[in-house]
């Protein structure tokens, strides 16, 4: 019996062969294969070519595993033993077929293998693609700053030309292209802030807020845009949700006003619904929802999915412009915020629009005493007017802040083209305040900055300082913070918000001044 | 007079090393790959010049990304290795240097030949930046699909073994 099994299991398997120092075939038994006596055994396969090292090195043992040998059409996958023989001169050897077995270990390597070389050529895709990405950000953010810089003088002229003496229809002609420019002014913006939240640049700042004061005058400013559209307005604040909360006010501002804006666009007959509601009360962190509602034009089911699509998206599908950015941001913001945006429309009926925001409570729910101080022009005027100098290279820019001040009346204006003149003339002349461009040659603003603040002459280390920029980089007004300077301002300059600034800022000067002498009268 | 002398194709799986082989031997192409597991073995005689004819035995082993676990046996008795890796797929020459290391440790005396299989995929410039960085001499950018420096190299390799017997 086991001579059968044998013959079955073993035999059929399995190849003794024996050869000499030349190759040549001394016996085999040719279960496998048939080899001929005599004949040189490199000639049946170049496997055997190896045999010679076996013999050159006198390899007593040795093993080679799974070679492939196709014979007669067949492929066989073989495990070859060797062994040197007793007189040292002959070579016994084991063939072995494994091909059963090694079928199987073939079929799971080529899945491993195929898996792991698309897996790699994806990664090496992916990271092609961010390296457009980031240039496609950089490009974008390069872009929207060189665009940005004649925009600025373009807004600052058309102020100053509402201002001239001009004809009723000169000034409705003024408006539109006033309303384009700041159109301009509100995509590049969201084109920067894109590319940011792609670049993973924008993160989210909590602080504490008045919160309900920050939702009412959000409020108020669309209930007056949307009474001009003629349109209603219904707006609710819970009563259950507290005055102060901390959360990032100015990205929650964003996508309100970007969901506002689109409502009002699309909305033509009806109105525009804004609440602000909460389901949980008397807890440290609340969730706040809110949701604009409108009577507008609706969103297509088919489109509903792609309305949020990531710039890069819409870039691929050539879908840019048109709808704007503005739902994209939002979808992105809402992201950031850890909120889900969601969206129900019925195309021809409206669309609702919410989100939810986890804030947290602030345990102070007092507010702060601010002390009001009186703006009055008139009483600026009638003091001597506060001397101002502005440190700025490019001459329109020089003469767009020249026609403001000299609208506004209330100060006077000298300039000095960079940074190496400002530090100069403060020395030569007293000022109030400074105001500095952060680019400027021979010296920037930021330089210029920290000169003034080294500087020997109280008069002059203490002066406030604004930085004034085309760019808006959170790390550059960081930088002018740690420059020293006290307010940080972006072109196009918003002339009311130049103003106010600089009106605080010398208010608190004044005060300081004051307090500054004191101690020195008591020293 | 023809010698025979055995030769080693190393690299990572997928690299084009079979492919190389039956383009050599065969002259033909095929876009499928099938992972071959441990070794299939051909020879072809090179005639280097009008007077001396070499037949290479080629060993096409199972491709690793790991040179340490390479069986001993298989690489025993090698003249030469042929180290190919695939140019469009930085993964497989990255760890050229390490690999290149191990080899002269283990066998010393054995010449290796640097092949970046694939460069119909690639610019070739990208890649000889690429490995002018990584400060390897490769010998030859080849293509199994295109035919490109694929007799060239075993030729190559051929005349070596020549002048080193
Ligand atoms: N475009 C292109 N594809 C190639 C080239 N050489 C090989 N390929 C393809 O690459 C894949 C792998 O080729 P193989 O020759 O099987 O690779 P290998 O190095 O033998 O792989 P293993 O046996 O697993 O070590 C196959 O799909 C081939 O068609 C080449 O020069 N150009
Ligand atoms: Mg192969």
């Amino acid at each position: 019996m086991l001579d059968n099994l044998r013959q079955d299991f073993i035999n059929k398997t399995t190849q003794l062969v024996v050869v000499n120092r030349e190759l040549e075939v001394v016996d085999s038994d040719n279960n496998l294969f048939d080899i001929s006596k005599n004949s040189d055994i490199t000639d049946f396969h170049p496997f055997f070519f190896a045999l010679t090292t076996i013999f050159d090195e006198e390899l007593q043992e040795e093993t080679f595993f799974c070679v492939q040998m196709e014979v007669l059409g067949k492929h066989y996958f073989i495990d070859i033993k060797t062994y040197i023989g007793e007189d040292g001169d002959t070579l016994v050897l084991i063939l072995n077929d494994l091909t059963d077995h090694y079928k199987t270990v073939h079929q799971i390597k080529q899945v491993r293998n195929e898996s792991i070389i698309n897996f790699n050529i994806s990664q090496e895709l992916n990271q092609q693609l961010e390296i457009q990405r980031s240039f496609k950000n950089k490009f974008l953010a390069n872009v929207s700053h060189e665009i940005r810089t004649p925009l600025n003088s373009i807004v600052g002229f058309i102020s100053v030309l509402e201002n001239t003496e001009i004809s009723r229809e000169q000034l409705d002609v003024l408006h539109i292209i006033k309303d384009s420019s700041k159109n301009l002014v509100t995509i590049l913006d969201d084109l920067m802030d894109i590319s940011k939240i792609e670049a993973g640049k924008l993160d989210i700042k909590k602080r504490r807020f008045d919160f309900r004061e920050f939702v009412e005058k959000l409020a108020k400013t669309y209930q007056i845009r949307t009474d001009d559209k003629r349109l209603s307005f219904d707006f609710e604040l819970s009563s259950k949700i507290p005055r102060f909360l901390v959360g990032d006010h100015l990205r929650i501002n964003q996508v309100i006003v970007n969901l506002l804006e689109n409502a009002l666009k699309y909305t033509h007959q009806g109105g525009i619904k804004f609440s602000v509601t909460t389901s949980s009360v008397n807890a440290r962190r609340i969730p706040v929802t809110f949701e604009v509602t409108d009577t507008g034009i609706g969103i297509p089911k088919e489109k509903l999915d792609s309305i949020f699509d990531s710039f890069t998206q819409l870039e691929k599908r050539g879908l840019f412009g048109g709808s704007g950015l503005g739902l994209s941001i939002v979808k992105q913001l809402t992201d950031l915020l850890e909120s889900d945006l969601e969206v129900k429309s019925v195309e021809g009926e409206g669309s609702t629009f919410s989100f939810t925001v986890f804030m947290g409570v602030s345990h102070n729910q007092k507010k702060e005493k601010v002390a009001k101080k009186k703006r009055d022009k008139k009483d600026l005027k009638g003091a001597k007017r506060p001397r101002i100098l502005l440190g700025e290279d490019v001459e329109v820019n020089q003469l767009l802040m020249m026609r403001l001040f000299a609208d506004y009346g209330a100060y006077s204006l000298d300039i000095a083209k960079n940074g190496e003149r400002v530090v100069e003339y403060l020395d030569r002349f007293p000022y109030d305040l400074v105001i500095l461009d952060l680019t400027m040659p021979v010296m920037d603003g930021l330089d210029a900055a920290v000169q003034i603040r080294n500087s020997s002459n109280k008069k002059v280390s203490k002066l406030p300082i604004i930085a004034l920029t085309a760019r808006t980089s959170q790390e550059e007004q960081d930088a002018a913070k740690e420059a020293g300077m006290n307010a940080y301002l972006t072109k196009p300059i918003d002339a009311d918000l130049l103003f106010s600034t600089i009106e605080r800022l010398l208010s608190r000067y004044k005060r300081k001044d004051k307090v500054l002498e004191i101690s020195e009268e008591e020293e | 007079m023809s010698v025979s002398k055995k030769i080693v194709l190393l690299g990572h799986f997928g690299v084009g090393k079979s492919s190389l082989l039956r383009r050599f031997v065969e002259n033909t192409f095929s876009d499928n790959y099938v992972v071959t597991i441990g070794v299939h073995i051909m020879k072809k005689e090179v005639v280097v010049d009008a007077s001396n004819k070499v037949t290479l035995i080629i060993w096409d082993v199972e491709g690793t990304d790991d040179f340490t676990k390479y069986r001993p046996s298989y690489l025993m008795g090698a003249s030469s290795f042929v180290y190919v890796f695939d140019a469009s797929r930085p993964v497989t020459y990255g760890d050229l240097k390490f690999n290149l290391g191990h080899l002269k440790e283990k066998h010393p005396n054995v010449p290796v030949h640097i092949i970046g299989n694939k460069v119909d995929l690639v610019d070739a410039n990208e890649i000889k930046k690429a490995l002018e960085e990584q400060e390897v001499q490769h010998s030859y950018l080849s293509s199994a699909k295109t035919g490109e420096n694929v007799e060239q190299l075993f030729k190559d390799v051929a005349a070596q073994l020549l002048e080193n017997a």
